[in-house]
């Protein structure tokens, strides 16, 4: 179209100013091969020392303290937990809603972000789905031992039995089993087939015969043949636009389980949204968290720039803005519906004393410090959104804590009421949990492909067709 | 896309003159049985309008909404439809403020609780500072305030860019953007609820200020279709609209059925599996009569009609398919505003009798807000002349415009 | 063992290079060949002469076959084999069902997309010729080759080769077919 327009000179008194030029993915624009070079150093390179002082604690806690607590709470029973009556629901349901929030970011960035053309994912897209796959894993760990006894899962599968039952289908949590084997299942599937072509990169640069024979069998004897793309993109488009709608589905189906029953400060018809936005807002945190120390020690500060940074930065403030919305919604509808019971429980939210400090913790991060990121200099500032990033985590896991516990502990009848207190078991479940999770990511990030390596080129100028440096015949067509 | 470039050049603008007395047309008639509705009954009239009302405004609340999103995300491809989408937000200055007078007047008629004593009732008493006949209109006074002053300064720094072209306006533009995203969230939640949800005071819905929202930024997304799609075809913005941006809104048409469908089944299954009276009413009344009916044409019609319609990839570019199903979507909102809005007054049924005072009533706003919205469009330039991404838009590609930049910095220095 | 010709490789150096030469390999007349990239590429598939890619439909297909099945397995399992009565709700009915099968549904068609893509690219297979030529593995890094099927009937080594040669191609070379 740029026939129509006169001349270069139309086209310059067009051009933006320069301070609105668009950041390059790349920063540096490096060539094609530099840029493979660099993508694949990681996995090719010596292990430098950070990683072994990050792995060597988490293969502890993954490998150590998390079966420790994981036998004994299945050899002994529930019990060892704090839940019993009325709080049944402990930190068990907290930590597995938090690590399905996890999960979330890392779906919405590979998946909504390639539908809605954003170059920039390319650099974050595979670490932000390995930390789905990861998190997934850590999360649907808990309802499957919280049932008690955890040898007698495969109850919840439709399974002919000669008992003759079947699962209930009518539960919510029934649901839940479905929902959670289905994400860790299309996240790996999508996170894998992310991988094929880096696989196919990683073979073709192999110097061991170890190396090659191992991504020869990923790659799957990919060419790059413009027929395997084309199908290949095709795959691509669906499987993110299903991952889309996994994003709300999944963690509507973990509302479900709260918004179904009756109970005050559970039933709200926006808890489906409400945990799949606080989800994906703690999940944001998750990647600043991860990100940011990332790109600084494996050198990629060309690659992940700080421009990416900041748009991360502000998907999260989106997210933190809708969460406050939902917040408001709560206490707003319990105001509203003049309803005796959500009006106490959302008071005591606040002004109740047991819980109280979780719940202004919830507000005072989830809140007051996300407006923060309103600002250019508090976004373009790494430490500080590292820190924004673990305060996010920390606050929406106090969200979590407030709905299970603060709704339950004291319901309708005054007579039910009680107390919960965590044990060293479902914290040690936790820490166990965490350095399963940091253990896998660091593996991952080791020895496989945690950047897209043929994304990342085809966003570059230098893979443009129609650019000067991609080879166009002349600028400025399309 | 070569092709169909090629293909408009080739073809010659429409002749629309013939319908350039519609929206006078649509006036009178729709004026008249409006007229004669209220002299009938005033209380029929009062929710024929508000249900007229809420389709226009929640049209213009989709516009605004794109209209922010723009200036939020720093999109490109969405300078071209940004002008008229600014024009159709700012109806929501006067043209709908003067609409709302009559539902200001017939207050009383429409909304119960305006009649009841809140020492006899308490679920009014509950929300008593706000459930006043003085707080009712202080409320929707801010409404039009803070919309007045969104929409205002958005159009006016637009408008000033076309002059001057400096990055200053965007930079305002992004900050009223900003701020004014937070008070559309609230203002939309908070008109919906006062104007709407109130209908029926007893009931409560977490859910449906998003409600509200989702099926605005649908029914809004239709008429930006429709719209690109003529000024397009009659070559006013075929520079800045190219076939993949008719894509790329049908994406969103498509993503914002599927979010809508998902906000109503969230509320209705929540409401159905809790199983509690206190809410389970509101959608009781709603299986009564002809009601049960339009519930099942609203699933089918809002959700799977336009969802299965727009799922082929190829379709979305395709007008002779997804201009049908945006007018389909227009008839699908106001039945579904119906589907809110009238069982409060009529919860055994709709009386058909009566179908033709709501149509009336939109046929009436229909050309009061074209005509306000066509003298706009003609007093301004069809599209932002100096927007920073505008080349972006006109498809040049996006990598040759960063380049485009630099040399011009260097030409200054 | 015999050895046959596979087909002719040209190497290019940028994604405009390459889509230019295969604009004029297919004005040439050329049916059986392919271009090999290290990202897809904008555009090519229409010089390539691609369609809408079927892996859409196996996806449906797949999706709606398992929102049907678990639509039909609840119905077998709570209402008709064992009829099961939860807090007066209907032995069955379609809200209860919906949430279940529609999210099978998605990991049927995520399964159908990614069984799709590698059914039509006939992959998994460990192996090809291509793969053999020291030079292609600079495909996955930062060259884009065009290769002309010798099944393809204008092929003849000669005229071919020329034809690639004039179009920019580089490192023309012959791909042996081992069997």
């Amino acid at each position: 179209m740029a026939d129509s327009l006169q001349s270069l000179e139309e086209l310059k008194r067009l051009a933006p100013p320069a301070e609105l030029r668009r950041a390059p993915v790349v920063e540096g624009n490096p060539n094609l091969g530099a840029l493979t070079d660099k993508l694949s150093q990681f996995a090719e390179g010596k292990t430098p020392r950070w990683w072994w002082i990050l792995f060597l604690p988490a293969a502890f806690a993954a490998t150590v303290i998390f079966p420790t607590c994981l036998f004994y709470q299945v050899f002994t029973g529930v019990g060892v937990w704090g839940n019993n009556h009325p709080v049944m629901w402990g930190l068990d349901i907290v930590n597995f809603i938090w690590w399905v929030g996890v999960a979330h970011a890392g779906t919405l960035i590979s998946a909504l972000l390639f539908l809605t053309r954003q170059h920039w994912r390319t650099t974050i897209g595979r670490m932000a789905e390995a930390m789905t796959v990861f998190s997934v894993m850590m999360a649907g760990l808990y309802p499957a031992i919280h049932v008690g006894r955890a040898w007698l899962d495969w109850f919840m599968f439709p399974v002919p039995n000669s008992n003759g039952l079947w699962p209930q289908f009518k539960s919510p949590l029934m649901w839940d089993v479905f929902a959670v084997n289905t994400y860790m299942m299309v996240s790996m599937l999508f996170w894998f087939m992310g991988m094929i072509p880096d696989f196919a990169a990683l073979r073709d640069r192999s110097t061991t015969r170890i190396r090659k024979t191992i991504f020869s069998f990923l790659a799957m004897g990919w060419t790059g043949s413009a027929r395997h793309w084309h199908n290949y993109e095709k795959a691509y488009v669906v499987l993110s636009g299903l991952c889309t709608l996994l994003v709300f589905t999944v963690s509507s189906i973990v509302g479900l389980d709260f918004c179904t029953s009756q109970l005050a400060g559970w039933h709200a018809t926006i808890f489906p949204l409400y945990f799949v936005i606080g989800a994906v807002f703690c999940g944001f945190g998750m990647v600043l968290v991860i990100l940011i120390p990332l790109r600084k020690w494996c050198g990629l500060e060309n690659i992940i720039t700080k421009s990416h940074i900041d748009k991360v930065a502000k998907l999260t403030l989106v997210s933190g803005l809708i969460i406050d919305y939902i917040y408001l919604m709560e206490f707003f509808i319990a105001w509203y519906s003049g309803d005796p019971y959500e009006r106490w429980v959302f008071g005591h939210r606040l002004f109740g004393q047991t819980y109280m400090v979780l719940g202004w913790m919830l507000i005072g991060i989830n809140v007051v410090m996300t407006q923060l990121l309103w600002f250019k200099k508090i976004r373009s500032n790494l430490a500080w959104l590292f820190v924004i990033g673990l305060l996010i985590n920390v606050g929406m896991w106090c969200e979590r804590f407030v709905i299970v516990v603060g709704s339950l502990y004291q319901d309708f009848l005054p007579a039910n009421w009680g107390k919960y207190m965590p044990t060293i078991w479902d914290i040690g479940l936790y820490i166990g949990t965490l350095g399963a999770f940091f253990m896998l990511y660091l593996l991952f990030v080791k020895f496989l492909p945690f950047i897209a390596i043929s994304e990342v080129k085809g966003a570059t100028p230098h893979g443009d067709p129609h650019h000067p440096l991609g080879g166009a015949k002349k600028g400025g067509h399309q | 896309m070569n092709m169909s470039s090629n293909e408009t050049t080739s073809l010659r603008p429409l002749d629309l003159s013939g319908w350039r007395k519609l929206p006078v047309a649509l006036m009178v008639v729709g004026g008249l049985l409006a007229a004669v509705g209220a002299v009938l009954s005033p209380k029929e009239f009062g929710f024929s309008w508000l249900l007229a009302f809420m389709f226009y405004y929640s049209i213009a609340l989709g516009a605004l909404f794109m209209v922010l999103m723009h200036h939020l995300t720093d999109a490109g491809w969405s300078v071209g439809i940004r002008r008229f989408c600014e024009h159709l937000a700012s109806l929501l200055r006067l043209p709908l403020l003067i609409l709302f007078v009559p539902v200001a007047l017939f207050s009383r008629q429409i909304y119960s609780w305006m009649t009841l004593d809140p020492a006899a009732n308490n679920l009014v008493a509950a929300k008593l500072p706000v459930f006043t006949v003085p707080g009712f209109y202080v409320a929707s006074a801010i409404f039009f305030g803070v919309w007045w002053l969104l929409t205002s300064r958005l159009c006016s720094l637009s408008l000033e860019q076309d002059q001057n072209g400096s990055a200053e306006c965007t930079y305002k533009m992004r900050f009223h953007a900003g701020w004014g995203i937070v008070a559309f969230a609230l203002t939309l939640t908070a008109s919906a609820v006062l104007w709407m949800k109130a209908l029926q005071y007893q009931w409560f819905s977490a859910m449906f200020g998003v409600y509200f929202f989702s099926d605005s930024v649908w029914v809004g997304l239709a008429t930006i279709y429709v719209l690109a799609a003529i000024l397009f075809r009659q070559g006013i913005l075929a520079a800045v609209l190219k076939q993949n941006y008719f894509y790329f809104i049908g994406v969103l048409l498509l993503a914002f059925t599927v979010f809508s469908a998902y906000t109503e089944f969230a509320q209705y299954f929540v409401v159905w599996n809790a199983n509690v009276p206190e809410e389970t009413f509101w959608y009781l009344i709603r299986e009564n009569g002809n009601w049960w009916w339009l519930s099942m044409i609203l699933i089918v019609g809002h959700c799977f009609i336009p969802f299965f319609a727009l799922l082929p990839v190829s379709v979305k570019t395709n007008f002779k398919i997804v201009i049908p199903v945006c007018l389909w979507a227009w008839v699908m909102h106001a039945a579904d505003l119906g589907f809110n809005i009238f069982p409060a007054l009529h919860n055994e049924g709709y009386p058909l009798q009566w179908i033709w005072l709501p149509l009336g009533c939109l046929l009436f706003m229909g050309g009061f807000l074209s005509r306000s919205f066509l003298n706009k469009f003609q007093a301004h330039p069809p599209f932002p002349q100096r927007d920073p991404r505008l080349l972006e838009a006109m498809g040049v590609n996006a990598n040759v415009v960063n380049d485009l930049a630099e040399a011009s910095v260097g030409g200054a220095r | 063992m015999s050895e046959k010709i596979y087909g002719l490789m040209a190497e290019f150096d940028s994604p405009g290079a390459v889509l230019h030469a295969a604009e004029k390999v297919r004005a040439a007349g050329y049916r059986r060949w392919d271009v090999f990239t290290p990202f897809p590429i904008h555009g090519i598939d229409a010089v390539t002469g691609q369609g809408n890619s079927l892996v859409g439909w196996v996806s449906l297909a797949m999706g709606t076959g398992a929102f049907a099945s678990v639509v039909g397995l609840i119905w077998f399992t709570n209402a008709f084999d064992y009829p099961l009565l939860v807090g007066g709700k209907p032995m069955f009915s379609i809200p209860m069902t919906f949430v279940p099968a529609y999210i099978m549904m998605i990991m049927g068609g995520a399964i159908g997309a990614l069984v799709g893509m590698l059914g039509l690219n006939q992959l998994p297979r460990l192996h090809h010729p291509l793969l053999n030529k020291s030079r292609f593995a600079l495909v996955s890094r930062d060259k884009f080759v065009i290769v002309i099927g010798a099944e393809d009937q204008k092929f003849s080594v000669t005229e071919t080769r020329k034809l690639l040669e004039t179009i920019g191609g580089v490192h023309v070379d012959i791909v042996e077919d081992q069997d």
